[in-house]
């Protein structure tokens, strides 16, 4: 295979991959600004799915309930997470470490369904034994909390491997005890590991269906509740709209971040060639 | 803080930053698989909760009654059985696609040059960070009858009719690889970007054509990649609810659809635990394989 | 490679000045990982003020040794003393010892006056305190115009001498320095070892230094042990290691070296006289060695000590003849592989004092390699 053949082909995969990923999405788009309430026949331009979207009363209290549970997921689930992936990198062997590590892997790929019933029952259960059982928004913190405690412990736990172990050693060495290490060294350096944690805890909690739907209480539905009960009455150009918000705030968000970190690398390079070139 | 009596008095540091998070997960993910099996032997009973109790005290003396019929009727009732079978091979079939488009993904990303890897691979990721929902929902008024991919290929004069995909099995093959497309390309590409691009070289070098020297040196040693990357969609897709649902149809069985059911639609939640139980057995294997490649992950170790 | 042998700019009146003899007492030091044995009983004592190498290849030990000085391991058994203090069960962080690491483990996030203040900080020093003996650190290691730049913002050397101002800051009583040229590049390496070791001298501080150059270790050092496989195999000043190897592995392993197996023939009280099987004439050495007649020694002498010419040497004893079937030119000297008719092979060093001089010698001539009577040494191990 020739290079320029080899380049076409790359091209063309990457072309297709990209399509079949962003198409439908577009499409979406597109059609949040149709005027007409079928949602797969263009009619016109028009923003009025918007406004009933925001004059939907009870799509908005979901939002923000959703949005509600998800800072407070995203929060507890980086400072365990943490913790979590220190005890996988830093802690050596210690009696339970195996179990310990099939606890915070197995939710990565755990089916929704099962988590979602497991904690139900154990909510039920520790109801009819202590008589005290978690409810509403409560009931929902704790079972998102734990299936995306997983995923921060792997992009945590994936930064602090890659950690240059001796700068952790120097610290000691220069006499800050463990826990000065801890928050005067390592946390500053994989801040930016947090950060990313924090964010897909963020985003999981705030799209979690089928988990919030065993535990939540009658009155504690959440975004992805409302939404799912009304895709599956068909389709609305409401939730098109809806889409449409959602996907604009994270493509927003990615790209500043993303602008963020192309910054920071660029000036870094560049301190670097200019150090090089001093003696 | 210097006060040895202090220090004996408080946990070490190093205990109570195991403890915490341990602790949490055997409460709230370890201890509710045990419930979940002990309410799979209960019998279904209407109360609140409605099962029946598997422990109980009944004279002064702790009863265990295990009731095997939610586990009797899994086995003689077909529904389940095809339910199971037709999750695994929805679940494989999707894999396997999704590793047949996102491998070639994957690789085309490690070859760019480092400045523009990131970039393209957070276009990956990027949709996954929409809502998951809303990916699903996109689908369905592409593949509807009246949708846009019947309109455009009837507008094309390529068929006369209507395609029916929409609530049917191709449906749902659809939106698993469309949904887990990122899980399989980001571990293949993890694995794929750290290889050493001198082995290649040495192998052209040798004498072995591109595609000979692919077969036998990249496929090869990106098989933790491969690995992973179908676990990763396969684990979860056995269980999948949402995309059956919503795009499957009713022809469309699994067994997430199935627990679902007996829970919201029959509240029998003995049933549903039952259904649970099996679906963790079958997936025992494949989770402890993930396990293993996962922690070595975490652990800093490589390949 | 032949070792060039330099004395650097260490000051040979210091061995005198320094202080206690066993300032730092390692006492039977054993480290075991999951049954590997990576330290065996190892014992060493290193004086007051003294710049101290552990010499070895990879996995010899020395790394894990430095380790357990700096309480980054726990030794499986044995003792370390520091001054008189046992340290064995201090932790890194209380122990007065400060180490500059290969990688120099600069905190990234941290200026370099942050850097050099993060030690004095955790000491609880007051703060102006800490600010005069940072501008004294930047000072010693010529750093002063870089106290708020990031470590990214610096080159290579640049970062060692931060390193280096960092583990001094808090005048350690031990400075550990682990392969302290491991990260910089050729050239830079030797104006680095010798500023170094003015920095350290000037000091004081008692050192031990980790490093597999020896070039480096007889640069920077003055006493070296040599480490093999978790022991140490000999500890001597550079000079000494190098002309007084006490060991076969000794010999080979510092620069190179000609070496022949034999049989002590005669054993008097000045002189002695080797016949080995590999040479015609005798080995004879000038002076009386500690073993008996009729065992079996290597004769080891470097192929400086060695005499090449076209005409047999008048001497009776210490000559070999071969042919020359190599030749490596370094610029300042040439040796000679000299391969003698029954295949032995000596290496001839030639030194080239004059322009083309080596051009007189060339392939397939038959020529003499002759020493002198003090030119090498009998091992016995």
């Amino acid at each position: 295979m020739s290079g320029r053949t080899q380049r076409w082909t790359s091209w063309a995969i990457l072309g297709l991959g990209f399509a079949f990923l962003y198409v439908p999405v577009l499409i979406l788009m597109v059609y949040s600004f149709n005027e007409s309430r079928l949602a797969t026949v263009w009619s016109g331009f028009s923003f009025k799915w918007y406004g009933e979207l925001l004059r939907d009363k009870q799509m908005l209290s979901a939002a923000w309930i959703s949005i509600k549970i998800a800072f407070l997921t995203a929060s507890a689930a980086v400072v365990l997470g943490t913790m979590a992936a220190l005890v996988m990198t830093r802690m050596g062997k210690f009696p339970g470490k195996t179990l310990f590590g099939a606890l915070i892997t197995a939710p990565l790929v755990m089916p929704e369904v099962i988590i979602g019933l497991s904690i139900l029952l154990m909510f039920v259960s520790l109801g009819q034994m202590v008589g005290l059982a978690p409810k509403g928004i409560a009931s929902i913190w704790i079972a998102h909390v734990t299936f995306t405690l997983a995923f921060v412990t792997v992009v945590v736990s994936s930064r602090l491997a890659e950690l240059d172990k001796s700068l952790e050693e120097a610290a000691m060495d220069l006499g800050a005890n463990r826990i000065k290490v801890f928050f005067l060294i390592t946390l500053p350096i994989i801040a930016p590991a947090l950060v990313s944690g924090w964010l897909l805890a963020f985003t999981l909690s705030l799209d979690d269906v089928v988990i919030s739907s065993f535990v939540a209480g009658p009155n504690s539905t959440t975004l992805p509740m409302k939404v799912f009960s009304s895709v599956r009455l068909g389709l609305s150009p409401k939730i098109n709209a809806l889409a449409t918000l959602m996907i604009l705030v994270v493509a927003v968000a990615a790209f500043i971040g993303w602008w963020i970190m192309h910054r920071d690398e660029k000036r870094r390079k560049l301190d670097m060639q200019m150090a090089a070139k001093e003696k | 803080m210097n006060a040895p009596w202090l220090k004996k008095l408080l946990p070490h540091p190093r205990w109570s930053v195991i403890s915490v998070p341990y602790v949490w997960l055997l409460l709230f993910f370890a201890i509710p698989f045990l419930i979940v099996l002990k309410i799979s032997f209960s019998t279904l009973a209407i109360a609140m909760p409605p099962y029946t109790p598997v422990l109980e005290y009944i004279d002064s003396a702790l009863t265990l009654k295990l009731n095997l019929s939610n586990y009797l009727a899994l086995v003689t009732d077909s529904q389940y059985f095809h339910a199971y079978i037709s999750s695994i091979k929805i679940a494989a079939i999707s894999t396997l696609l999704a590793l047949l488009i996102g491998y070639p993904i994957a690789y085309v990303i490690a070859q760019m040059p480092p400045s523009s890897r990131n970039i393209w691979l957070m276009l990956v990721i990027l949709p996954s960070w929409t809502s998951f929902l809303i990916r699903v929902y996109a689908w369905i008024g592409i593949l509807k009858n009246n949708g846009l991919l019947n309109n455009a290929l009837i507008g094309m004069g390529i068929i006369d009719e209507p395609l029916k995909i929409l609530h049917t099995p191709i449906a749902a093959y659809i939106g698993i690889v469309y949904c887990y497309l990122p899980f399989m390309v980001l571990p293949l590409y993890t694995n794929l970007v750290k290889h050493d691009k001198r082995l290649l070289e040495a192998a052209y070098d040798l004498g072995a054509k591109p595609w000979k020297a692919f077969f036998k040196i990249t496929l090869p040693l990106s098989k933790a990649g491969i690995i992973a990357g179908c676990m990763l969609v396969m684990i979860p897709a056995v269980g999948e609810f949402v995309i059956p649902e919503l795009l499957g149809g009713p022809d469309t069985l699994m067994i997430g659809r199935v627990l679902w059911n007996e829970f919201f639609n029959n509240r029998d939640w003995p049933a549903a635990s039952a259904v649970a139980i099996i679906m963790l057995m079958l997936l025992m294997i494949p989770i402890l394989i993930f396990n293993r490649i996962q922690q070595r992950e975490m652990e800093g170790r490589l390949t | 490679m032949a070792a060039e042998v330099s004395s650097g700019t260490k000051d040979p009146a210091r061995a005198d000045k320094v202080g206690a003899d066993d300032y730092l007492r390692i006492v039977d030091i054993r480290k075991e990982f999951d049954g590997f044995v990576a330290v065996d009983d190892t014992t060493l004592s290193v004086r007051q003020g003294e710049i101290f190498a552990l010499l070895g290849g990879s996995g010899c030990g020395k790394s894990t040794l430095l380790r357990c000085l700096g309480g980054f391991e726990k030794p499986t058994a044995g003792k370390i003393y520091l001054d008189d203090q046992e340290m064995n069960d201090l932790p890194p962080y209380e122990r007065p010892i400060n180490m500059m690491f290969q990688s120099y483990a600069l905190f990234p996030h941290m200026t370099v006056e942050q850097n050099i203040a993060f030690g004095l900080k955790q000491d609880g020093h007051k703060r102006d305190a800490i600010a005069r003996r940072v501008d004294e650190m930047l000072t010693i290691v010529q750093m002063t115009k870089f106290g708020k730049r990031k470590p990214h913002q610096l080159s290579g050397g640049q970062q060692q001498r931060v390193a280096l101002a960092r583990s001094l800051a808090k005048s350690p009583k031990l400075l550990l320095l682990d392969e302290p040229m491991g990260a910089l590049d050729k050239k830079l390496r030797s104006q680095m070892q010798l500023e170094l070791v003015n920095i350290i001298e000037k000091l004081g501080v008692t050192c031990v230094m980790v490093t597999h150059d020896q070039e480096e270790a007889m640069t920077m050092a003055h006493r070296i042990a040599l480490m093999d496989s978790g022991r140490i195999r000999q500890v001597g000043t550079p000079d000494e290691i190098y002309e007084q190897p006490t060991s076969r592995f000794a010999a080979e392993f510092i620069g190179s070296v000609n070496m022949v197996n034999g049989r002590i023939e005669e054993d008097m009280a000045d002189y002695v006289t080797i016949r080995s099987p590999k040479l015609e004439h005798l080995i004879h050495i000038g002076h009386g060695v500690s073993g008996f007649e009729g065992q079996e020694v290597s004769f080891a002498v470097r192929p400086e000590k060695l005499s090449i010419g076209k005409t047999e040497p008048t001497q009776p004893h210490n000559k070999a003849e071969g042919i020359i079937e190599d030749i490596a030119y370094f610029g300042s000297h040439s040796v000679y592989h000299v391969r003698l008719a029954n295949g032995t092979k000596f290496m001839a060093n030639f030194a080239n004092m004059q322009r083309w001089a080596s051009e007189s010698l060339t392939w397939n001539d038959k020529v003499w390699v002759s020493w002198g009577e003090n030119a090498g040494v009998v091992l016995t191990s």
